[in-house]
């Protein structure tokens, strides 16, 4: 993913508490404390509300005062003080702060208080310079940052910069909620005659800015609660959760687009993409040699898709404006790489060689993050929307939109080569983007496709014997999007690493066992089953009690979903609309006849669905389950079925049948 | 690294110049064979991404360079990633350092097609701060695809005057089919930059492959000048460092050799030399001081024995804060409290804080202060290496410990460890090696690793089955030895209400999915010489029905356990961090209407007088009590061993999972033994 904008790292703490841990020494002599600013003192002052123990700190004042230039130029004063409560607390008050060449620097100063009551102030030469390097080869984006003194519980850390903003953006976002409680926060915009402003609130009820006279204006915030994610399971990521305000603002001379608007978004976007997605002659020749003797728009494109899917690498190099700018498809061409708007705009570029239209779409892939009540430019990914010709109708087009003039669009990832042509993978399914398409530029909500698009079916056939060893044969066959991983996986992992994993999983069912002729088929072949198959010899598995043999009609495979005791108030995250069936076959020792077996068992909650059922005939045992998702996310009041639902799959999964002897 | 005198500094400096141009061209490209062009996979590790076809390093001290030259054949996906190349190189605060220059690359596809790197290599900064600067030089090959050869080759350049010796890794985490390393050492004499010794001498410590060895090969020497030495090593088909659980920190002893110029010409030589210096270092900073002696002097009692003393002394110093659990003060900090930097043990005493190895040399001043004859001993981290007395340095030599002659006898003691009960060791540091002081100079120690009894864990359930098959009651943990001291380590990184979550979120790991606990009690949190414990309420569903049987998990703390060990091959020795002993008891009151069908039968297990396996069930009327203990005698198993070691393992964990089974409104007559 390459779209900058997220400002804080979770990486950031770990990284640089081991790297400041080391100071220089100084002479002895009882130091003077260091001059605060009054605002640092009145923040440290204020009484605080009772937070709950889990609280690691809050903030307790952050002040951005964002000022706009007569040329266009905005320029950032950021303001904040933090509490420390525990010592997990220590993490969040090591201040970072982002810059690169569009984003300069030009003031940063660190305050803290200690405990005991000390004031210090961090000199220049305390700072560290980091570079963002994990995954990434070349970013010209990078933090400063310091662990300022007196960083333990009843510390207070304080900082204020002044940062340089993008140039080629007129938008900025305010995130006022994270997993802290803040106290008190406002964002105060200053503009130039004649400019004005609009504000898109996201996750959070809109509220009217204060007037301040002479273009200024401010929004404050009192205890704005943390998103707290820790302990809950099923969770969607933090920022489809958390309020964040991004004030738009339009005047005279600026040269850069509107974007309080998704049209605006998607015209802005064209203007960075537009003369980069020129087809050069090179690819022009490789776009027909691709799609040479191919009539059909599907058979075309696919082409041209898995060109991109199999031949063009993932690869981030984004200096400045590269964060949001594809480089030249020429470019990309040549090098056989690129990251993710590189590759949809090369992808482009290659189709309108062919003739067909096709475009960016902004997303994100964390689902929920863009709010479609929202226009910006939030996001950290492209891909693709390729124009489906009026009429055209295949079953191989499953991940498909319709825009508001009555366009339909393929919607198509080439970063990601674990998924069909055709199809979308499931972690963009559901969430919102913005097709880049000039004045016909909107938002738009990727597809969820239907269960039957991302199947698992697991097979087995085994044969038990008297002492409880059982033998047998397993086939699993994934598609769709309940393939992307391990397709991605299988792509990667040598022999041992390929057994690794399979012994993990079944090491959740089974004590002791032996494995042999694991086979992985169809890895790359994407619009077929991805087949794993293998033999397995389980010790034990049948437990002899007398006359009574005792087994688990469930062999193998665990669904497991995730439960919380405590109340549920965020919505729940199923993941991925999907469907996996078992079907197991037990061929029994001889003179074995069924003394009690498990009920079937049937639930349908609207949103999943689950059953099975377990028969004897003959000599043989027959288990069956069918579980189906059908929604992405829940809301918190569904919850009780949700664990329900858990309660059953849970239950039936360990339930055992028992076998007498004749 | 070490530089040179300064009366040498020309002559380097010229041979620099002259040599250059022709020693970075001197080496073409390989030209691949038939065979590495079309080949797919490699036999000895099928499946692997990518291996290395030759891995080239000349290291030339009249350069004051290291020519580097990979060639990688990509198999896989993933072996594209290899193509991605990132070389680091580091500026000092004066200007120098080491540089990244000359590098070329190309991709060679499989049916010969040759693509040329011929863009620029990017300047990533990675950390810079007052006194450093961390950089390295980024670059892409191009046009990779499966199947292609990816090969690259720069030099890496120290600034003129300076010198530093190789470091040969041969075994990466890609299978090498040839490995080929020169080294041209200088002749010059140096200086070394740590001591400001001069040092002439050459030595290296190789970990090799059987059949592999360091060459050494010298020119005639002419008049006054010497010949040129050659160290030249050839290793093919190295394999891959093996990743594998219970693993001993073996990474220290991956195929290398590491070279050093030194002024010793023994091991004995330098372990005597740098050793002296290091216990001089120790005793400095231990002295004892004036308030040491004072506050020793007034802590113990004339007529106290030598161990109540001791246990005066290390309870002394365990109550001070050690800065490794909680946080290193910067020196602003410090001033502002009033506190000095800390160069003695009478400064920790003062200060009342100090890290591991200082509270360490506290303890020893202490006790001499007390009249003990007391020592430091420096010891390789267990957890984290291997210690090699072969290779020639300080720098593997983690933490301290104390050792002191009380009544004659050699007791160890590791007051750095925080919360560490008195007179045992962390097993970081028992069962490893590393050097300690004696009267008039230092050894080797080789402390010991504690016994099972140390490490102690009792886990009692007491539950009442309801007829849904729920499971509510109460649960008890009791720690000692290392399990104690790591829970106790989770408060000091935290406090009482991440150590109650984190002491929840471990029992729900144990239980089955929709468990509900609560922490009531946890005694002797902080009180290190008891055992800590941990009472829990739980209400867990446990039982599964069978029709008109339900079946219970006997043992309730293992319902999520997993195989140990599920590979069939070995290629390493079996590791555990320290010995164990784990004694679980599980009673289970159920309903009326429910009888006792069966329960584990009786099995007591050994395996060589080093592990003990026992479970029994025990019925009664109206319920049934399992219990079960786990004896694990050593930390450290040979490969050979794997077979019976994993059989054993499959045994008594097939074992554990045999459930009791009840009969709902049954009457058969309880079992079990």
């Amino acid at each position: 993913m390459s779209l900058r904008r997220v400002v804080s790292s979770p990486v950031v703490a770990s990284l640089v508490f081991a790297a400041v841990v080391s100071f220089v020494t100084l002479p002895q002599s009882r130091a003077a404390d260091a001059t605060l600013p009054d605002w640092v003192v009145a923040a440290a002052a204020a009484k605080l509300p009772n937070y709950p123990s889990e609280t690691n700190a809050v903030v307790l004042a952050e002040d951005i005062t964002y000022t706009v230039d007569s040329h266009g130029q905005a320029t950032e004063r950021h303001r904040k003080a933090i509490k420390i409560l525990r010592p997990q607390g220590r993490d969040d008050a090591i201040v970072h702060v982002n810059y690169d060449k569009d984003t300069k620097l030009k003031e940063l100063h660190v305050w803290s208080i200690s405990p005991d009551g000390h004031s210090f102030e961090v000199k220049k030469d305390e700072f560290l310079d980091v570079s963002f390097g994990e995954g990434i080869l070349y970013d010209d984006e990078k933090y400063r940052v310091v662990q300022p003194a007196g960083s333990d519980p009843g510390g207070i850390i304080a900082y204020e910069y002044v940062q340089q903003m993008r140039p080629y953006v007129t938008e900025t976002t305010w995130e006022f909620q994270d997993d802290l409680p803040h106290r008190d926060e406002s964002f105060t915009l200053v503009l130039p005659q004649g400019y004005s402003y609009t504000d898109s609130w996201a996750h959070y009820a809109r509220m009217q800015g204060a007037d301040l006279e002479k273009q200024s204006y401010r929004w404050q915030l009192t205890n704005v609660p943390a998103t707290d994610l820790e302990h809950v399971s099923a969770a969607p990521h933090a920022v489809a959760l958390n309020g964040r305000l991004t004030l738009h603002y339009t005047g005279p001379g600026l040269q850069w687009g509107d974007t309080s608007t998704w049209q605006g978004v998607g015209q802005w976007y064209q203007q960075l993409l537009q003369e980069r997605i020129q087809p050069t002659p090179e690819i022009q020749a490789k776009a027909q040699e691709l799609t040479a003797g191919k009539t059909d728009f599907a058979d075309k494109t696919a082409a041209i898709a898995n060109f991109m899917l199999r031949e063009v690498r993932y690869f981030d190099v984004e200096i400045g404006v590269g964060g949001y700018q594809p480089h030249y498809a020429g470019e990309i061409f040549h090098n056989r790489y690129g990251d993710c708007k590189d590759k949809a705009t090369l992808l482009s570029s290659m189709l309108s060689a062919v003739g067909i239209h096709s475009t960016l779409v902004l997303v994100d892939s964390r689902r929920g993050a863009i709010d479609p009540s929202a226009p910006s430019t939030y996001g950290n990914h492209a891909i693709a929307a390729i124009e489906i010709p009026q009429g055209y109708q295949s079953p191989r087009l499953q991940s498909v939109v319709q825009a508001e003039n009555g366009k339909r669009y393929l919607i198509f990832d080439p970063t990601w080569e674990n998924i069909s042509f055709g199809q979308l993978e499931d972690n963009l399914q559901g969430s919102y983007g913005v097709l880049v398409e000039g004045a016909a530029s909107q938002v738009i909500q990727l597809p969820t496709l239907a269960p039957k698009w991302s199947t698992v079916r697991r097979t087995g056939v085994f044969e038990l014997g008297a002492d409880g060893t059982m033998n047998g044969d397993v086939v699993v066959k994934r598609f769709g999007g309940a393939s992307e991983e391990w397709r991605y996986f299988y792509s990667r992992a040598d022999e041992r690493e390929q057994t690794d994993s399979l012994h993990r999983g079944l090491a959740g069912d089974f004590p002791a066992f032996q494995t042999s002729d694991l086979k992985v088929q169809n890895v790359k072949a994407l619009d077929q089953d991805l087949v794993t198959t293998y033999h397995i010899r389980v010790d034990h598995f049948g437990r002899t009690m007398g006359s009574l043999l005792m087994l688990r009609p469930r062999v193998l495979g665990h669904i497991g979903l995730p439960i919380d005791t405590r109340p549920r108030t965020i919505p729940i995250d199923m993941g991925h609309a999907y469907e996996l069936t078992d079907d197991f076959t037990i061929k029994l020792p001889p003179g074995y006849t069924a003394d009690d077996l498990p009920d079937p068992v049937k639930l349908d909650v609207d949103f999943a669905s689950y059953s099975s059922n377990t028969q004897i005939n003959g000599n043989t045992l027959h288990y069956t389950r069918t579980y189906t998702v059908r929604e992405l996310t829940l809301p918190a009041d569904k919850y009780p079925e949700y664990k329900h639902l858990a309660g059953v799959i849970g239950a039936d999964e360990v339930s055992n049948a028992v076998l007498k002897k004749q | 690294m070490l530089r040179t005198p300064v009366c040498r500094l020309f002559s380097a400096a010229l041979a620099a110049l002259l040599l250059a141009p022709v020693a970075a061209h001197a080496d073409p490209w390989i030209t691949p064979t038939p065979e590495e062009l079309s080949m797919t996979s490699q036999p000895e590790v099928p499946g692997a991404a990518a291996v290395y076809l030759n891995r080239d390093e000349v290291t030339d001290d009249k350069l004051h360079a290291f020519i580097i030259y990979a060639r990688i054949k990509v198999l896989t996906e993933k072996g594209k990633e290899f193509a991605n190349v990132e070389l680091p190189y580091v500026k000092e605060s004066d200007g120098s350092g080491i540089s990244v220059t000359s590098i070329e690359g190309r991709t060679i596809h499989a049916d010969g097609t040759i693509i040329p790197f011929t863009g620029k290599p990017y300047d990533k900064l990675i950390e810079k701060g007052k006194d450093h600067k961390y950089m390295a030089k980024v670059f892409s090959l191009p046009d990779v695809q499966v199947g292609s050869i990816v090969e690259y080759r720069y030099q890496r350049q120290l600034d003129d005057h300076w010198f530093q010796a190789p470091s040969w890794y041969i075994q990466s985490d890609l299978f090498t089919r040839k490995a080929h390393y020169i080294w041209r050492p200088t002749n010059e004499q140096l200086i070394d930059s740590r001591h400001g010794g001069l040092t002439s001498a050459i030595a290296w410590a190789p970990v090799l492959p059987k059949g592999t060895e360091v060459k050494m090969t010298k020119t005639p020497d002419t008049g006054l000048q010497q010949g040129q030495r050659t160290l030249e090593l050839t290793a093919t088909n190295v394999p891959p460092m093996p990743e594998e659980d219970h693993m001993a920190p073996v990474h220290s002893l991956s195929y290398r050799v590491l070279f050093y110029y030194t002024a010793y010409t023994t091991t004995q030589e330098y372990w005597k030399s740098e050793g002296k210096d290091w216990s001089k270092m120790h005793d400095k900073f231990i002295g004892p001081g004036k308030h040491v002696k004072e506050f020793t002097q007034q802590l113990v009692a004339p007529g106290d024995t030598s161990e109540q003393k001791l246990r005066k002394m290390y309870a002394a110093v365990e109550e001070l804060e050690n800065t490794d659990y909680t946080r290193q003060r910067s020196a602003t900090e410090e001033k502002r409290e009033g506190l000095r930097r800390i160069e003695s043990a009478d400064d920790v005493l003062t200060d009342k804080r100090g890290s591991s190895d200082q509270l360490n040399d506290l303890f020893v001043a202490m006790a001499r202060a007390a009249g003990f004859k007391a020592y430091v001993a420096a010891i390789a981290d267990r957890g984290k290496r291997v210690f090699n007395i072969n290779f020639l340095s300080l720098g593997q030599l983690d933490d301290d410990i104390a050792i002191v002659n009380v009544d004659g006898k050699e007791q160890y003691f590791d007051p750095g460890t925080r919360y560490m009960p008195y007179g045992h060791l962390s097993w970081h540091h028992g069962g490893s090696s590393g050097l300690r002081q004696v009267d008039g100079g230092t050894e080797r120690a080789d402390p010991p690793s504690e016994s099972y009894a140390f490490s102690h864990v009792q886990r009692l359930a007491d539950l009442t089955l309801d007829e849904a098959g729920v499971a509510k009651g109460s649960v008890t943990l009791v720690f000692t030895g290392e399990p104690a001291v790591t829970w106790r380590h989770q408060l000091l990184a935290g406090d009482e209400t991440s150590l109650k979550e984190k002491l929840k979120e471990s029992m729900e790991e144990m239980l089955p999915e929709g468990a509900e606990v609560t922490v009531t009690s946890i005694a002797n949190a902080t009180a290190y010489e008891q055992p800590l414990t941990i009472s829990y309420r739980i209400s867990t569903p446990v039982g599964s029905a069978a029709g008109k049987r339900v079946l219970v998990p006997s043992d309730i703390f293992l319902v999520k356990e997993r195989p140990s060990f599920t590979q069939e091959k070995r290629e390493t020795m079996i590791y555990f961090e320290y010995p164990e002993y784990t004694q679980d008891a599980c009673r289970f009151h159920y309903p009326a209407a429910w009888a006792m069908e069966s329960a584990p039968a009786e099995l007591r297990s050994l395996y060589q007088k080093s592990m003990l396996y026992h479970i029994h069930s025990t019925p009664a009327t109206g319920f049934v009590t399992v219990q079960r203990d786990m004896l694990m005698g050593d930390f450290l198993y040979p490969t050979e061993e794997y077979p019976q070691i994993r059989t054993y393992f499959s045994q008594f964990e097939t074992k554990d999972q045999e459930p009791i089974i009840f009969k709902v409104g049954g009457s058969t007559a309880a079992g079990g033994n």
